[in-house]
């Protein structure tokens, strides 16, 4: 029984961020306040972007990175029907069948394309415009293709060597092509990496049958019969490939913000409530949204602006039934209680809470005087087979300490290890880790929630073990207080001490000591002890009292 | 002697008890086992534990079961009635306090109706106790506040299983199905510490893992006794962040689909929402999935193509997914047992021989109590109250009219949070749970549970809750008791009297009938027609009726079929047991059915189902339900003030609050107190030295025991077992938020505050074991 009259929320792409904004508000609207329409200038079903340099590797199926439809109910999803123009006055979108569709929300999730650098060979004038043989890797077409073009040539160039770009290379080298990577800059994942990390990555890389061309930048694309044939080096070094991947960077699609009027510089320009500045009744979001702290088009960062927003629209909506409403919230004396509204100081319940699903929700993410808490969103980690590559927050990039900060890092390049972590106020605010998958992993659980990281932080450059005295399988240098029966709490002491009394068959020490009476699986180490005190028997039975180790 | 099985956990270990030789008043060992001396020697105590051969246990015994017969002897029994007067718990006779009770109750009644009164039951009850208690609640009380402990244990796995399976029966195959497969994974689940015996069957996976053709999988945050059996290549431990299993599901679950290695065949004929699921999990590729949980995407990738090649469609000796309390005492806990669901559906290993799911039941009877009618939303049968058939069957059965059964009532936390409320109960009978050690945020349910105005604990020993109970009803316990128990694969079996019961003990069944006998049954539709039998074998044969035709369907059992079946080495009874006519089942003929009354045997062919969903899944289209799910996280996550991760557990010497175990001299000696596990990183950072006593500390409260450095734990987590009371009460800290669907508790994760405990200790913990016992209020 809604009375109310429904806030039309029309959004602008169906890309990775634009598909989670339209679900995460969707799950938040159990009242149906929103009437969502969106249009998605690809033909296709929402899939994952992030997974297509798993395609290009072949580690995934490709049916397998389709992502979840919203419900048809529910969302007019206009597929294949991009936007043309907004009529901000009249609060309308033009798309490009001629349909215009009213809004009293705009959220645009345009995105970005592939940066096409200008180098000679490369055309332009369309879209379609490169060279045979030439990809940019955007979209599950570039996939396909690049896909397609392993088969036909032994060799390619990777030019950009950002994650991207190492994700492509690898993938490649992984279909058994000879890969290069090219890159201007002066190590790989230079926005991520400090040099002595790049190199380390660049070793390992070449182990896995990838050459890497740093500080070099691509000269000439060389074509023959329109076709890619080879890389020309600024050094007029000449590499031949018959595939080559563009991975140098992409560009947010603003120009229909621009053309609106809306503030648009490298993005659509938006502040940390994530609207422009120009009309409070425009927001954007994901790749193509330039909010203040900028933006590393990483998915994380457009999936926590997805569902800041839909919290932020569910939030109004809740305000204005509310207003409405005047009833009380809690529903009582109905078992269905525990499935709805938790009682004070129960936390937020489910029903809130899955709003936030993916969006890790470990990851407190409170609004600052510095503006949004992002610490989570910006943990770079490289798909790359079992290379491992991980960055986060404040390492690398080439950065001195700043005060108050430890930087404690741990160089083994013949190992392929590099890491690096950065400390202040007694938590991780930056890491870089190269070639160790399970540091890798502690370093972003400790960053990610900011737990005490340890007094020491070169504790943070290994997995911190205990000291322990080495294994012992022997039973003369077992300590006597080891339990060697766990079921049954049964110490190496007690069964020697048992076979020292003359009880020393498996069946007699079980049924004094009850070892082995439980799973059975010590039964091996003590009839491994009972043979150990049968032999030191004959001196008498007194010494079989070992001293501890 | 008697032939019975352990009274502690769901593993019901078969053991004997027979009178210790040489002990006790009576003498001549031998003449106890002649027929004629066996009535008399039940009286005797000590009794003494034999292991006994059993699928579940093979023999085997932990250290709990070997010594289980020291609670039978403890000196501070409860052997008579106890009435608080002037403050004090004071002996009374049993037609004082049930007088009282009843008074009570009526008035409580009659002024402000039957939702005035609340029971909770337990998990340690048996089938019939279980059965009788959720008929008194509803025909006598007819109140719809009954829950037991079970909500803090199984209602996760419940839910999830019957939501996607149509059915939740823990391990719906026999435990020793496992020895075969080449894979068994284990999320969040303790085996080696909580059911030791249950180890043996773990085996299969490790040899297998040491052929590099499968492995024991282990999810644990900490690396348990249990994460441990993967060493030495055996299999592989992953040790997510605490709260985010679900993501490891979630990701295992993406490496499945995008490397092709479902069973696509299966997933065609057998399962709906596959698409919607696969759909769901596209967002969790391994490297996000890491970010999140901590396990480097590598193991997951690992594991995932173990588990594939173990499954039965890829040609492998089979593979199980098996969850316990660790994924499913959380507010995601539903969610998270869905994801496993999934995951072992999306492989084709459910209702295929050899492979599977399962949750792993804790409790004894922690599979029975949630069958037969002690939950809030529940009629015997596992039937829903709220299904108008299910009622009008179960009204018949019980003689009442179906519009006096009373509707859903809240689940356990929300019910505890109501009492001594303004429209809350106010009076509350307790039975076989000990709330102020087990719930979580204990000092609110110590809150809630003084400010009734009527609280009566049915208990063998004076628990903590016991103590600041009004009337205290001593109870048999379980060698002095028949019933049944169901195990957690499923199994029905026979619980057995080895020693008659102290003083003036008495079973709840006797209880439950003279406090019927003394408040009536309004609903009865004539006079006499609702009955409480005290014969625990009347009562099974009442509760078999009033599950026929329910999922859980004991309709087709007896307590002499089932000893028959003992005494025959049988293969036991699994249920679905239902009623059906001689002859529709193909089972060996039954040559001692002359013995038998003709009807009874006529009906009491069916075999049982020891391994459920191989010809179907009991749902409208008998095909299972993929159900999309996601990652929320703890709800009392990480903060400033906050920044390190609670879990808690068990250890293996003590069971559940420790009411039993902290009265068995060698179990307390091994484990006298409690202790906080903490990384020696962590421990250096917040100045907590091994040994030294530290203070967890959260919104809710504070809690103190001994430092114990160890590697096994990660750095960003402290691990407390919670088998005590006092300051080193661990669910004082705890969080109460819910799951949203099954009312699970999220026992197992919170956020805490690690620091040392300023001046030396004063308070030494733990529940008074040899020491004389007393009966004053625990310090508040």
């Amino acid at each position: 029984m809604n009375l109310r009259v429904p806030t039309r929320i029309v959004v602008i792409g169906f890309g990775m961020v634009g598909g989670r904004f339209v679900d995460d508000l969707m799950r938040r609207d159990t009242d149906h306040d929103f009437d969502v329409t969106v249009l998605g200038a690809e033909p296709y079903e929402p899939y994952n972007r992030v997974l297509l340099s798993d395609v290009v590797a072949g580690r995934t199926d490709v049916a397998a990175i389709n992502m979840p439809l919203p419900d048809l109910d529910r969302v007019d999803l206009r597929r294949g029907v991009g936007a043309v123009s907004i009529d901000r006055a009249a609060r309308v979108v033009v798309a490009d069948d001629g349909s215009r569709h009213p809004y009293d929300h705009l959220v645009l999730a345009t995105g970005s394309e592939a940066r096409i650098p200008p180098i000679p060979g490369l055309s332009r004038e369309t879209g379609t415009g490169l060279p045979a043989g030439v990809h940019a890797l955007r979209t599950l077409d570039d996939a396909r293709e690049i896909v397609a073009a392993t088969v036909n040539t032994p060799r390619a160039v990777v030019v950009g060597g950002g994650v991207l770009g190492v994700e492509a290379a690898v993938g490649l080298a992984a279909r058994g092509l000879d890969v290069t990577i090219v890159d201007g800059g002066p190590s790989l994942m230079a926005r991520q990496l400090d040099g002595p990390a790049g190199e380390v990555l660049a070793a390992s890389l070449a182990a896995h049958g990838v050459a890497v061309r740093t500080g070099v930048l691509p000269s000439e694309m060389l074509v023959a019969g329109g076709r890619i044939v080879g890389v020309r080096l600024g050094d007029d070094d000449v590499v031949a490939a018959g595939l080559v991947v563009l991975s140098t960077g992409v560009v947010p699609r603003a120009a229909i913000a621009r053309d609106a009027g809306l503030t648009t510089d490298r993005g659509i320009v938006v502040g940390h409530d994530l609207r422009s500045p120009d009309d409070e009744l425009v927001y954007a979001i994901g790749d193509c949204a330039e909010p203040p702290e900028g933006s590393r088009g990483l998915v994380a960062e457009g999936w926590d602006q997805a569902r800041r927003l839909a919290e932020r629209f569910a939030d109004q909506a809740a305000a204005r039934a509310a207003a409405v409403r005047r009833e009380p919230e809690e529903i009582t004396g109905g078992y269905k209680e525990h499935l709805r509204i938790p009682h004070a100081g129960e936390g937020p319940s489910m029903a809130v809470r899955l709003g936030t699903l993916m969006g890790s929700q470990a990851v407190t993410r409170t609004p600052s005087d510095q503006g949004i808490e992002t610490r989570g969103t910006d943990v770079v980690k490289v798909k790359a087979g079992d290379i491992s590559v991980v960055s986060m927050g404040a390492a690398g990039l080439g950065r001195g300490t700043r005060p108050g900060e430890r930087s404690v890092h741990l160089s083994d390049p013949a190992a392929g290890r590099w890491i690096e972590a950065v400390v202040s106020d007694g938590v991780l605010v930056g890491a870089t880790c190269v070639g160790d998958a399970r540091v890798a992993a502690d370093l972003t659980a400790a960053y990610t929630r900011r737990t005490p990281v340890p007094a020491d932080p070169a504790f943070l450059l290994l997995t911190p073990v205990m000291p322990t005295a080495a294994a012992v399988d022997s039973p003369e240098h077992m300590p006597d207080d080891a339990v060697v029966c766990r079921c049954n709490g049964v110490t190496k002491g007690e069964i020697a001490g048992c076979c020292a009394a003359g009880k020393d068959t498996l069946e007699q020490i079980a049924a004094e000591t009850r070892a082995t009476t439980g799973c059975g699986s010590c039964k091996e180490a003590v009839c491994g002890i009972a043979a150990w005190a049968r032999s030191s028997r004959p001196a008498g039975a007194e010494e079989t009292q070992q001293v501890p180790a | 002697m008697a032939d019975t099985h352990c009274p502690y956990c769901a593993l019901q270990c078969g053991m004997s008890l027979a009178p210790v030789p040489g002990a006790g008043g009576v003498a001549a060992a031998a003449s106890s086992v002649s027929m004629p001396d066996a009535a008399a020697a039940r009286r005797r105590l000590p009794l003494a534990v034999t292991p006994r051969e059993f699928p579940t246990n093979r023999g085997g015994l932990c250290q709990k079961g070997w010594t289980s017969a020291a609670v039978l002897t403890t000196p501070d029994r409860l052997t008579t009635p106890l009435i608080r007067r002037g403050g004090e718990l004071t002996p009374a006779s049993w037609d004082e306090a049930l007088d009282l009770i009843a008074g009570k109750l009526g008035e409580l009644r009659d002024e402000h109706g039957p939702g005035s009164v609340a029971v909770f039951g337990g998990g340690g009850l048996t089938n019939e106790k279980a059965y009788a208690l959720g008929k008194f609640a509803r025909t006598v009380l007819r109140t719809p506040n009954i829950d037991y402990n079970g909500r803090f244990c199984m209602s996760s796995a419940a839910a999830a299983a019957n939501r996607s399976l149509g059915a939740d029966r823990g391990l719906p195959f026999p435990l020793p199905d496992l020895g075969g497969a080449d894979v068994v994974v284990l999320l969040g689940s303790n085996v080696a510490e909580t059911m030791p015996p249950a180890v043996q069957h773990l085996q299969g996976a490790r040899e297998a893992g040491q052929r590099d053709e499968g492995g024991l999988v282990v999810v644990d945050p900490r690396s348990s006794a249990t994460a441990k059996l993967t060493d030495d290549g055996a299999g592989v431990h992953l040790q997510p962040v605490p709260g985010t299993d679900m993501v490891v599901l979630l990701g295992l679950l993406h490496v499945v689909l995008a490397e092709g290695l479902a069973d696509r065949a299966y997933l065609a004929e057998r399962v709906t929402g596959f698409d919607d699921v696969a759909r769901s999990v596209a967002a969790w590729w391994p490297e996000r999935a890491e970010i999140v949980s901590g396990v480097p995407a590598g193991e997951l990738r690992r594991v995932a193509r173990k588990l594939a090649a173990a499954s039965p469609a890829r040609g492998g000796r089979g593979a199980y997914v098996l969850t316990g309390r660790g994924v499913e005492q959380s507010s995601q806990g539903t969610a998270t047992v869905t994801a496993a669901i999934n995951l072992a559906l999306a492989l084709g290993l459910v209702g295929r021989e050899g492979s599977g799911y399962g949750a792993i039941t804790g409790q004894g009877n922690g599979q029975g109590g949630r069958e037969h009618g002690q939950k809030s939303d529940q009629l015997p049968g596992y039937r829903k109250i709220d299904d108008p058939a299910a009622r009008e069957y179960v009204a018949g059965v019980w003689g009442v009219d179906p519009g006096s059964i009373p509707g859903p009532g809240k689940p356990a936390v929300q019910l505890l949070r109501s009492l001594g409320t303004a429209d809350g109960p106010r009076a509350l009978l307790v039975h076989g749970s000990n709330l102020l050690v087990s719930a979580p945020n204990s000092d609110s349910v110590a809150e809630r549970l003084r400010a009734l105005e009527l609280l009566v604990v049915c208990d063998f020993v004076p628990s903590e809750t016991a103590r600041i109970a009004d009337v205290v009803l001593p109870v048999t316990q379980w060698a002095e008791e028949e019933g049944t128990m169901t195990s957690l694969e499923g199994r029905v079996i026979r619980r057995r009297r080895a020693a008659d019961a102290p003083g003036e003990a008495r079973s709840e069944l006797w209880i439950l009938a003279e406090l019927a006998r003394r408040l009536g049954t309004a609903g009865e539709l004539e006079p006499g027609s609702v009955t409480f039998s005290t014969d625990p074998s009347e009562v099974f044969d009442e509760l078999a009726l009033a599950s026929k035709g329910g999922i859980a369907d004991y309709s087709g059992l007896t307590h002499a079929r089932l000893d028959k079946d003992e005494a025959e080495n049988g293969p036991g009874y699994f249920w679905p047991v239902p009623a059906t006519p001689a002859g529709e089942h193909v089972i060996p003929s039954d040559e001692t059915a002359t013995t038998n009354p003709d009807d009874m045997v006529a009906w009491q062919s069916h075999p049982g189902t020891p391994r459920m969903f191989v010809g179907g899944f009991p749902t409208p289209d008998g095909r299972a339900r993929m159900v999309v799910v996601d990652h929320a996280g703890p709800a009392d996550d990480l903060r400033p003030g906050a920044p390190v991760y609670l879990v808690t557990g068990r250890v293996l010497q003590h069971y559940q609050s420790g009411a039993q175990t902290h009265r068995v001299a060698e179990l307390e000696r091994l484990v006298p107190e409690p202790y906080v596990e903490l990384h020696p990183v962590l421990g250096v950072r917040v100045g907590v030295p091994d040994g030294a006593r530290a203070r967890l500390t959260t919104s809710r409260g504070v809690v103190e025991a001994r430092a114990r450095w160890t590697d096994a734990v990660r750095p960003d987590t402290v691990f407390m077992p919670f088998h005590w009371s006092g300051t080193g009460s661990v669910n004082r800290v705890t969080t109460d938020a819910t799951d949203p669907v099954s009312g699970m508790p999220e026992f197992k994760v919170c956020a805490v505050d690690v620091a040392p405990v300023p001046e030396p200790a004063l308070v030494t913990t733990g529940t008074p074991s040899e020491s004389a016992p007393t009966l004053e209020e625990t310090p508040a």
